[in-house]
Formats: C-alpha cells, sequence, structure tokens
C-alpha cells in the first residue's frame, strides 16, 4: 500500500556526508594555509618594504591584543559595546519584524505609510548620529538610538518582503482549518516568511555593530569605537588593528548565535544549501 | 473511529444548496469576464459527487465559493442551511497542490486542523495515528513535507482535510499531476477512508474515468460562461475495485454517456 520513501534513501544522505566530510579537511587545509600566508606576508612586508607604524604587524598586534585583555581596559570598552548593542538590536529586530508584519496584514496601513517608510529610509542614517548625542548625551542611550535605527529599516523591509509573497492559498487553507489570531500568526504566518525574517536579522547584525561604533566615534567616553578613534588619535596602530578584530570577533559571535536559532527555526527546509548547476 | 454519524439523516437532506450561482471577474482591461453562469446544484449529505469541465470553465471558483474564499456575484450558496457569506469553516480543502505546510511534520500538518478544544489529547492522537496509519504513513510523522514524495504528500494533504472531520471535503483536482499508477493507488485508497467515514465530497477532475469510477454522480460543465450541462448517475454498487473499474457493472454505461456528453461539446467548438 506504502509507496514512496524507504531507507535507501536515508542511507544514501548518510553516504554523502561521510564524503562531505573527507572534502570539509581539504577545505579547511586549503582556509588555514591561505590565512597563514597572509598573516606571514603581513609579518614580513612589516619588517622589510613598508613602515609598521603604518600597517603595525601581527605580532604587534597579538601582543597589543593581550595588553589590553590583562589591563581589562579592553574587556570594559567591549562590555560597554555589547551592552549599546544587546540593547538596541532586539528592539529593531523586534519592532522592525512588528511593523513589516502590520503593513503585511493590513492594506490600509501600508497604503498610507509605504511612501513615508521609504522616505525615511533615503536618510543615511549613520548622519543622524550626532543629532542622537544631541538628544540623549554622549551615554550609551544615543548609541542605542543609533542602533536601534540601523537595525529596524532592514528588519522591517526584509519582513514587509515576505509579507508581501506570503502565498494565499496557505492563508486560506489555515483559515479553512478554523486557525485565527495567535495560531494563525505563529503557526502560519511567521513560519511562512520566516526565510525573509531571518535575512534581515543576519544582515542586520553588521550593521548594528556599526551603528555603535559609528555613535562612539562622534562622541563617548568609553566603548571599543571610542579605543580604537583614541588609539588613532595617538597612532597607536597595532591597537586600532586590536579594536577593529574585536570588532569583528563580535560580528561573527552574534551571527553564529543567529545562525544557530536560524538553523533550529528553518530545519524544515531542504538541506542541501547548494542548487547544483552542471554543464 | 466510529463514522460521522450521518447515517442517522435521510439520504437525501441537503448540504450544499447552490442557487443561481453567478461568477464574474474583472478582466487585466477592466472589462468583466462571466465565468459561472447561474449555477444550481444539490448536494446531500454523504454523496460523493465528481465535477468535470473544460480547463479554465469555473471549476476552482465554484469549490471556492462553497468554501467562501471569494463572493459569488451572484445567486447564492447555503450550507447546512445558512447561505455562505464568509469563510466557511465547516468545509475541508484539497488544493490542487498539495499545499502541506512545509514547516510543520506530516504529523503537525495532519494534526493542524484538531482543535484542542474539541478534541481531547488521547482523541487527537487516536485520530492522528488512525488517519497516518489509514493512509499508510505511518513511519514518516517526522518527515518534513519537503522529504516526502509527491504522492506521499498528496496523501497527507487528503487526510489532514479528513482527520478533523468537516462534514463536506472539496478536493480540487487532488491527483493531477501524478503518474497513472499511483493515481490509482490513491483513488482506491480515498475511496477505502470514505467508505469508512462517508462524509460528503465534492471532487474536481479532468479525468473522464476518474470522474466515473469515484462518483455517485459526476456534475459536467460546459465552456466559459459555465452553466451545468448534466448531471449523471452512476449506478455502479460499492464497494468499488478500482483496478477493475472498466469490467464493473455499470461502468460502460455511465461512462459512454459522459463521453457523448463531451464529443457533443467538442463538436461545438470545433465549428
Ligand atoms: N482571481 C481571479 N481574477 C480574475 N479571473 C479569475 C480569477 N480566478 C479565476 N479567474 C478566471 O476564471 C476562470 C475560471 O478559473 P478556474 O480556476 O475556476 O478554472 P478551472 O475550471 O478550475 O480550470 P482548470 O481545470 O484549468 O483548473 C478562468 O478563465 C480564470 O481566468
Ligand atoms: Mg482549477
Amino acid at each position: 500500500m506504502t509507496i514512496g520513501a524507504t531507507t535507501s534513501e536515508r542511507t544514501a544522505a548518510v553516504e554523502r556526508s561521510g564524503f562531505l566530510s573527507k572534502r570539509r579537511v581539504w577545505i579547511v587545509l586549503v582556509r588555514v594555509a591561505f590565512v597563514g600566508g597572509f598573516f606571514l606576508l603581513w609579518e614580513i612586508a612589516s619588517q622589510r618594504w613598508i613602515d609598521a607604524f603604518l600597517i603595525s604587524s601581527p605580532s604587534r598586534i597579538l601582543t597589543s591584543m593581550i595588553a589590553g585583555f590583562r589591563s581589562g581596559e579592553l574587556i570594559q570598552h567591549c562590555w560597554v559595546t555589547l551592552q549599546e548593542i544587546a540593547i538596541g538590536f532586539p528592539a529593531g529586530v523586534i519592532l522592525g519584524i512588528g511593523l513589516g508584519y502590520a503593513f503585511g496584514r493590513s492594506r490600509l496601513l501600508a497604503e498610507v505609510f509605504e511612501p513615508i517608510i521609504i522616505a525615511l529610509n533615503g536618510i543615511p542614517r549613520t548622519a543622524l548620529a550626532p543629532l542622537f548625542i544631541v538628544w540623549l548625551g554622549i551615554g550609551i542611550w544615543s548609541k542605542v538610538g543609533v542602533v536601534f535605527l540601523l537595525t529596524f529599516f532592514l528588519n522591517f523591509f526584509n519582513t514587509y518582503a515576505g509579507m508581501r509573497q506570503l502565498d494565499q492559498e496557505y492563508v486560506d487553507l489555515a483559515r479553512l482549518m478554523g486557525a485565527r489570531g495567535w495560531k494563525l500568526t505563529f503557526r502560519v504566518i511567521l513560519p511562512a516568511i520566516s526565510p525573509y525574517v531571518f535575512t534581515g536579522i543576519r544582515t542586520s547584525i553588521p550593521f548594528a555593530v556599526i551603528g555603535a561604533i559609528v555613535g562612539e566615534f562622534v562622541a563617548a567616553t568609553e566603548g571599543v569605537g571610542f579605543f580604537i578613534r583614541q588609539a588613532a588619535g595617538l597612532f597607536r596602530t597595532a591597537d586600532v588593528f586590536v579594536g577593529i578584530i574585536v570588532l569583528m570577533l563580535m560580528v561573527i559571535a552574534i551571527d553564529k548565535v543567529a545562525e544557530l536559532i536560524e538553523r533550529r527555526a528553518l530545519r524544515w527546509q531542504s538541506t542541501s544549501e547548494h542548487v547544483r548547476i552542471q554543464g | 473511529m466510529e463514522p460521522t454519524g450521518h447515517g442517522a439523516r435521510s439520504r437525501d437532506e441537503l448540504v450544499i444548496r447552490i442557487e443561481g450561482v453567478t461568477k464574474a471577474f474583472q478582466t487585466p482591461d477592466r472589462g468583466r469576464l462571466t465565468t459561472l453562469d447561474n449555477i444550481s446544484l444539490n448536494v446531500p449529505y454523504g454523496q460523493f459527487i465528481t465535477i468535470v469541465g473544460p480547463s479554465g470553465c469555473g471549476k476552482s471558483t465554484l469549490l471556492k465559493l462553497i468554501a467562501g474564499l471569494t463572493p459569488t456575484s451572484g445567486g447564492r450558496i447555503l450550507y447546512q442551511g445558512a447561505e455562505v457569506r464568509d469563510l466557511n469553516t465547516k468545509v475541508g480543502y484539497v488544493p490542487q497542490e498539495s499545499k502541506l505546510f512545509p514547516w510543520l511534520t506530516l504529523e503537525e500538518n495532519v494534526a493542524f486542523g484538531l482543535d484542542s478544544k474539541r478534541y481531547s489529547r488521547e482523541e487527537r492522537e487516536r485520530q492522528l495515528k488512525y488517519f497516518i496509519a489509514l493512509a499508510g504513513l505511518a513511519g514518516f510523522e517526522n518527515y518534513y513535507p519537503s522529504q516526502l514524495s509527491g504522492g506521499m504528500s498528496k496523501r497527507a494533504s487528503i487526510i489532514r482535510a479528513l482527520a478533523y472531520e468537516p462534514p463536506v471535503i472539496l478536493m480540487d483536482e487532488p491527483f493531477g499531476p501524478l503518474d497513472a499508477q499511483t493515481r490509482m493507488v490513491l483513488q482506491d485508497e480515498l475511496l477505502k477512508i470514505w467508505e469508512q467515514k462517508r462524509q460528503t465530497i465534492l471532487f474536481v477532475t479532468h479525468d473522464l474515468v476518474e470522474a466515473v469510477a469515484l462518483a455517485d454522480r459526476v456534475v459536467v460543465m460546459t465552456h466559459r460562461p459555465a452553466h451545468i450541462m448534466d448531471v449523471i448517475d452512476v449506478p455502479m454498487k460499492r464497494p468499488r475495485n478500482i483496478f477493475a473499474i472498466h469490467r464493473q457493472e455499470g461502468f460502460d454505461e455511465a461512462y459512454t454517456r459522459l463521453w457523448d456528453i463531451f464529443r457533443h461539446e467538442l463538436h461545438i467548438k470545433t465549428q
């Protein structure tokens, strides 16, 4: 009576992942060689060809970084920047998704406010950072504001795009089966648009960090952005690089967390990440 | 699982009455396109009705009207005596593509209509188990739709509509894109399920053999603007054997009548 998937499909998948793991070793090896080569070249360049005062060197950066973390100074700066992101980013994500969803649900809302939102989006948002300092002071709240602003629009636009792509038939079917309110929103609509929502969240992560740093560049007494500006002012190139690397790690760490959540939430999608195109 | 309990109702009690329904759409160039023209049909409880007609004549539209997904332009549809004005949550709907919710597992999909207010936990479990086994999908409960074959998705989509036991199920060419073999197996399964539950089914199809094989009555629609040209009674006994349907008494008679109507219609078109 039953036709369809069998255990052979499952074993095929296992075999493929076994093959992949062998491949993966190669991929990692090539990657490590590439990055290692780059650092080696940098180190050599700083000793022979270009003044280390300008480009610093991997060994100097490492020394500065260790010193910075030992003294606790760098940790304090990271802590401040992380706080700004930890408040501004989730607020921007949630409100962005919320408004995008509301625009998708209410045609009237969308018709009235869409041009306004698009106009607002035309403002180069980092240019507003000085205003935020005026309004919210030089403490963390002005930076929270900039982080929020940068995060909000990306999440709003992605969620709204998802809402416009939403398949009417899924909604109709769910409603015919009696889904309303909470169930319709959280069991049907949000899952249906979740690939868009996660695209919004993940593209906004680097922008959240940019927001915090720009705010700190403009006026601050603490934070990684402040640390970088101060180091540059004193021509401590190694410290500038330390700051940049710390920010990079921050983005990567937040993105990893987001990726984990995304993986769990989107595990229903077919797992192959690459479309195979031959020819 | 006991049957849905329509047995108590008299055979002729109507669940749906379609009274002079017309449906027109706005065309892209701002004109009006009449799709359904003065359609009337009575559907008694527990009947299996198939609907055939040329492509684009408005079969899907008719189902959508009954489900309340789109309003009529004229006439009215009574469902259990009340006029359908808004979404009709008392019908199950099986769309042309399976349209399982891809973010839910097979089991969660089938359970979607099993409202926690109407079904206790145990009833729900029982219902799920029963229908999943009936469709031959046991063992695949935790699979996502992307991991199922086309035929499996189809079956899941059908039991999703059956599981919460709506009195009427609307099926829009559910077996359309499948190969002949899978199709037959699914037709057979559908009839077996239906024979136990005896829900009312309105089943749209392109396939004349399928239309006769499954139905108590076949509704034949014309080209656009569509009206009902004829309703053919299929006198075959049940349970039927799908795999030898041609040899069953009554098949030829009904099929020949249906084919005559179609030939006539095609002939008119070619002049
Ligand atoms: N939302 C709509 N807006 C405008 N016209 C529509 C709409 N839905 C359907 N139509 C028109 O109504 C007619 C009937 O469509 P319908 O989908 O009901 O046909 P059908 O009989 O189901 O065809 P098929 O057998 O090919 O599925 C078509 O000519 C189509 O162009
Ligand atoms: Mg159709």
